[in-house]
């Protein structure tokens, strides 16, 4: 909807006066939109906008310490980003620390709700969530131990250097990467968006490509390849969550990770699913808003939130 | 009617084309409903319910098409959930869309804030609101443009998603 700058800037300022009900002027605005039938289409847009927004608007109480949600990308721009700049952009906005590793073995960890990236040996990244831990080793700067948690790569392919990552009893080769892993409750996963991951290479050898998620318990030589929307995978990076017919207790590690509230199911409810899509840091600044959100309902605990299904 | 004609152009200006008619006669039958008694209405205030009336047909057009595209991409699905990928709005249940039309706001400022909320939300008039905050009507027109540009770009984010 690339509408021409000027114009845009004109139905604003229309829209603006056009607001007020002392505005009398109609036979001028007529005029404007009769000079170009495209007027009254970016007229109408910004209104219902505005309605829109001026609506919802009410609803919300304000906190000045609201965090800056950064809107979600599309798959191409997220390339963009993800190689370039808009990494340092995306950081600032959302107040992730930047870390550069120096020499030595090291644990690089998060607390819950808390958002890191990591830049490894030839701009790879490595984008760290909440809960999470990455080993790394300076003596072999192409593997990263995935410990607990989740981590979204970003790796920049050499194919004299392969890159590896190891997670539980399981490794990962990149064949060129943008891919998600994690690891919890004995099981890891690995979603890939860009390139390809091989799935331990010394043994099934299974190639996960974009669009795919592989699940497989740890120690176990099972695994599950499914299908996964490739602008799903790392959208926690930018603040979002999404359920598809997800275990409830996943969902509450998944929110508790992301958002630094503590998050509880019954153990009745453990095994119910819920599908679903949340904006982290709404969530994060009011757990309750969850309820209506994914169809559950919050109450609070003595620790944090327990979540249950209908 | 001095203003049949004014208000007949003013549809088709408005995108009505050849319904500009029925845009007034639905106009009519609204003033009507309103007010007991011979319409009086003031030429702003026609004007004024006219122009709404073209928002409103705007926006369920709009909501229309996005029902159909929800419809057809719940629809379509192979069972993967690929086209099951919850559009914007739909994900944006109202709160977080609202905590993400606040933030934008705040974003422009104390006072272009404030104003934004006492006229679009708590419907003050534009002339009242510059008394209020003790500055010139073109300073409030000025602190609304920002809010509306703001606004309409947050909305095309939102629907690029």
């Amino acid at each position: 909807m690339a509408h021409d700058n000027s114009i845009r800037e004109e139905a604003v300022a229309w829209a603006v006066r056009t607001s007020d009900p002392a505005f009398a002027d109609w036979d001028s605005f007529t005029q404007w939109l009769e000079r170009n039938p495209a007027h009254a289409e970016i007229y109408d847009a910004v209104m219902a906008d505005v309605d829109e927004a001026a609506e919802a608007l009410p609803a919300v109480p304000l906190a000045a310490n609201d965090e800056v949600i950064p809107p979600r990308q599309t798959i191409a721009s997220r390339r963009g980003w993800l190689a370039g700049g808009m990494v340092m952009a995306l950081a600032a906005l959302c107040g992730i620390g930047l870390w550069q590793m120096s020499g030595g073995p090291r644990v690089i960890e998060t607390d819950p709700g808390e958002t890191r990236i990591v830049t490894v040996d030839d701009g790879s990244r490595i984008a760290l969530g909440g809960d999470s831990a990455i080993r790394l080793d300076s003596s072999n700067p192409r593997l990263v131990t995935l410990e607990r948690g989740q981590a979204l790569f970003t790796i920049t392919h050499d194919e004299t250097r392969p890159f590896e990552v190891a997670v539980g009893t399981d490794r990962l080769l990149d064949i060129g990467t943008v891919f998600d892993v994690r690891l919890d409750n004995a099981r890891m996963s690995v979603a890939v968006s860009e390139g390809a991951v091989q799935f331990n290479p010394d043994e099934q050898k299974v190639n996960v490509t974009p669009g795919h998620i592989l699940t497989s318990a740890i120690g176990d030589s099972a695994y599950r390849l499914a299908a996964i929307p490739p602008a799903q995978v790392g959208e926690w990076l930018q603040g979002r969550l999404t359920f598809n017919d997800a275990l409830l207790s996943d969902v509450a590690a998944d929110l508790t990770r992301a958002t630094g509230q503590k998050f509880d199911v019954s153990p009745a409810m453990m095994t119910r699913r819920i599908s679903g899509s949340v904006l982290t840091a709404p969530v994060k600044a009011d757990p309750k808003s969850l309820g209506p959100l994914l169809g559950v309902t919050i109450t609070p605990t003595v620790e944090g939130w327990s979540i249950e299904a209908p | 009617m001095a203003n049949r004609l004014r208000l007949l152009r003013f549809f088709a200006a408005r995108g009505a084309g050849d319904g500009a008619e029925d845009c007034l006669q639905e106009l009519w039958l609204k003033i009507s409903a309103a007010h007991s008694g011979p319409v009086a209405a003031p030429e702003s205030y026609l004007f004024q319910m006219a122009n709404r009336l073209m928002i409103d047909r705007y926006r369920s057009a709009r909501q229309a098409e996005k029902r159909d595209l929800e419809w057809s991409a719940a629809t379509s699905g192979d069972g993967h959930d690929i086209s099951d990928a919850p559009s914007a709005e739909r994900v944006l249940v109202a709160r977080q869309y609202a905590a993400l039309v606040a933030q934008e706001i705040e974003k422009l400022g104390e006072r272009p804030a404030a104003i934004f909320r006492r006229h679009r939300v708590d419907g003050v008039p534009q002339r009242d609101v510059a008394a209020e905050f003790g500055v010139s009507l073109s300073t409030v027109e000025s602190d609304l443009r920002r809010a509306y540009s703001t606004l309409k770009a947050l909305k095309e984010r939102l629907n690029e998603a």
